[in-house]
């Protein structure tokens, strides 16, 4: 593959319309983009171009095919690509700037190669968009935000050049990230027809309010994002969550239009690769995705985060836990007793969705413990199982108090298994006084915790049963005189928050599905304008 | 006057797809066994490996595993099956 500093060599080839190209590498800084059509990283990575050929003039970019006209023409108009493409047709110019996998993007300018990337990467991406504005008298600007649901990076695929004469590749699935999806179609429903018995099979059990046009228009009118706008693909099905579809559940759960902007968010922060939402629907598990909603926008769109946070008390949590649900079933396909074939279940599949008491909590919100400001609006995802009580009336201090919650942290999972889950340890407002009033932070509780929160290892000498096979695991620790084995891998498995009313001694913890790479991750997502 | 709905379902155009023939004998054939990394897994498959090799005639029995029981196999793991021309592939997973 050509390097940085090395002759980058000119080359002619056609346009998609037979128009030749002559390419003078002497010329301003010009992104040559080497793609396949069947390439998921290719398509994920020249939207983002778009918006650089939108910005600085589409003769900054030259995508370069390695697939015939006819592939290449389609990939063009439904991507679409917004800038000049041309067909290497015998691949020589790969040959030539032998990009080792594609999507492969070289800077060039002055004859010279100024910068080369391999697939999809975000940092890159957008160092290259600077150089190129700079180039065109431009102010610098972002093509690719962390938070637009795609992740930070992506591997490409083999380069075309460098395949093996077999068969061809076969374009999988996952046209993931093409940006335009298709119209709903409509349901004409007669009149003898009621519209609530027609809907009754539209997602969950309970009765949802037929998605008239008239219903879905005024929630589109909430956003200014194109109907046909694919936010996500939902797994496991990989349906299309296009605005308008998201609309028209977000009508069926009785969100109000205000409540787009956090909808949308929030169908791309659950189809974050970190939160695995395929393996959160396909478990025989009882996980369903929790949602936590943090900032200013908790007031402004009435969320509730104090008493009966994890009940039926305000429309705002209700509808936007129900409308993430709706759309998970209807588009992502995992519907109760038939993929999602959970042994037990979980009642947060109706709704699942709290905002934490930032009020009542005398420590940083969850969000800005997370790096964001205290005046952005967050929503945050954990693979949760129902919340377990923990009810404490007499401990008079912190450590009394910790101590309550850490038996109940020990059950995590199951008793004996140590390690690969985390716990949400959601606080009252009652519990944290009494915690702060010994002069705890936040994380001096959570170390508390971490630290107290063991298995004694006489229990593991009764028989075989869930965690015993993976005691090489684990980390031993002397916890009140006994010997045992530490339940979480680290402080930073148990999450905290401060949600609930004013009176009462009640916590709760949340335990998770299994966690880490191999699970499920807590994900953050600020809520954008849209 | 009609009430008109907007269909909240997933309408994407699924390909139908057909299954591959059916083999009509283990005989002489390459079969592959996909461990998806539950527990106990691998002593499950080491049992249909034996039984394979000594009842069936299978001539080959190629083993693989998913990173994760999580999350689908990644390509990696479908290239090494296919790449070793099994006939037909065992995924399974004890537990």
């Amino acid at each position: 593959m050509l390097q940085t500093g090395e002759q980058a060599p000119r080359f002619f080839l056609e346009h998609l319309n037979g128009e030749p190209l002559s390419f003078e590498s002497e010329r301003g800084p010009t992104l040559l983009v080497f793609f396949e059509t069947d390439c998921p990283t290719c398509r994920l990575t020249i939207p983002y171009l778009n918006k650089l050929a939108t910005q600085a003039g589409s003769s900054s970019i030259i995508g370069i095919s390695q697939d015939n006209k006819a592939a290449t023409r389609e990939l063009v108009e439904h991507l679409p690509i917004l800038f000049p493409v041309v067909l290497d047709r015998d691949l020589s110019v790969s040959s030539a700037y032998d990009p080792v996998a594609v999507p492969s993007l070289f800077l060039v300018a002055g004859g010279k190669v100024l910068a080369t990337e391999i697939g999809f990467d975000k940092a890159s991406l957008n160092k290259m968009a600077n150089i190129i504005c700079d180039a065109a008298g431009l102010a610098p600007i972002t093509i690719a935000s962390e938070f637009d649901g795609a992740p930070q990076s992506k591997p490409g695929c083999t380069s075309r050049h460098l395949e093996p004469a077999t068969d061809g590749e076969i374009a999988l699935a996952a046209n993931a990230y093409a940006r335009r999806g298709s119209r709903a179609s409509r349901i004409t429903l007669d009149d003898s027809v009621d519209p609530f018995e027609f809907c009754a099979s539209f997602g969950d059990p309970l009765p949802v309010i037929p998605p008239t046009v008239e219903r879905v228009e005024r929630m589109l009118s909430a956003t200014s994002l194109a109907p046909d706008e694919v936010v996500a693909l939902i797994p496991p099905n990989y349906g299309a969550a296009t605005v308008e579809k998201i609309a028209a559940n977000a009508v069926m759960a009785g969100c109000e239009p205000a409540m787009m902007r956090v909808l949308i968010t929030l169908i791309r922060a659950v189809c974050d690769e970190r939160f695995n939402i395929h393996g959160v629907q396909a478990t025989t598990h009882f996980a369903a995705p929790l949602v936590i909603v943090n900032g200013p926008l908790r007031r402004e769109l009435g969320f509730a985060s104090g008493s009966n946070v994890f009940s039926n008390v305000a429309r705002a949590n209700s509808t936007l836990g129900r409308a993430l649900q709706l759309i998970l079933t209807n588009l992502g396909g995992a519907r109760p007793g038939e993929i999602d074939m959970s042994t037990l279940g979980n009642s947060g599949k109706f709704s699942y969705c709290i905002a934490e008491n930032e009020e009542a909590n005398p420590w940083e919100p969850l969000h800005v413990e997370l790096g964001f400001q205290r005046s952005e609006s967050t929503v945050t995802l954990f693979a949760a199982e129902p919340p377990r009580g923990v009810s404490e009336h007499n401990a008079r201090d912190a450590r009394g108090v910790l101590k309550a919650i850490s038996r109940a942290l020990a059950t995590s999972w199951s008793y004996r298994l140590c390690a690969g889950i985390e716990a949400l340890v959601v606080l009252c407002p009652e519990h944290v006084k009494t915690i702060v009033r010994d002069g705890f932070t936040k994380q001096n509780a959570r170390d508390y915790l971490f630290d107290n929160t063991g298995i004694p290892i006489k229990h593991f000498e009764d028989g075989e049963g869930e965690g015993t096979q993976q005691v090489r695991l684990y980390k031993q620790a002397v916890i009140d005189g006994e010997q045992c084995y530490l339940k979480f891998q680290n402080p930073t498995a148990i999450k905290i928050v401060v949600a609930g009313g004013a009176a009462g001694k009640f916590s709760a913890v949340v335990s998770s599905w299994a966690a880490g790479p191999r699970g499920s991750q807590m994900v953050t997502y600020p809520i954008a304008e849209f | 006057m009609p009430t008109i709905l907007v269909n909240p379902l997933d309408e994407t155009v699924r390909f139908q797809g057909t299954p591959a023939a059916r083999l009509d004998t283990l005989e002489g054939k390459t079969i592959g066994l996909l461990d998806i990394s539950k527990p106990g897994g691998g002593i499950f498959l080491d049992h249909i490996e034996r039984l394979l090799r000594e009842h069936h005639g299978v001539s080959q029995v190629v083993r693989v595993a998913k990173p994760t029981f999580t999350k689908p196999a990644p390509a990696s793991v479908i290239d090494q099956l296919i790449a070793a021309r099994c006939d037909a592939v065992i995924e399974a997973l004890a537990d």
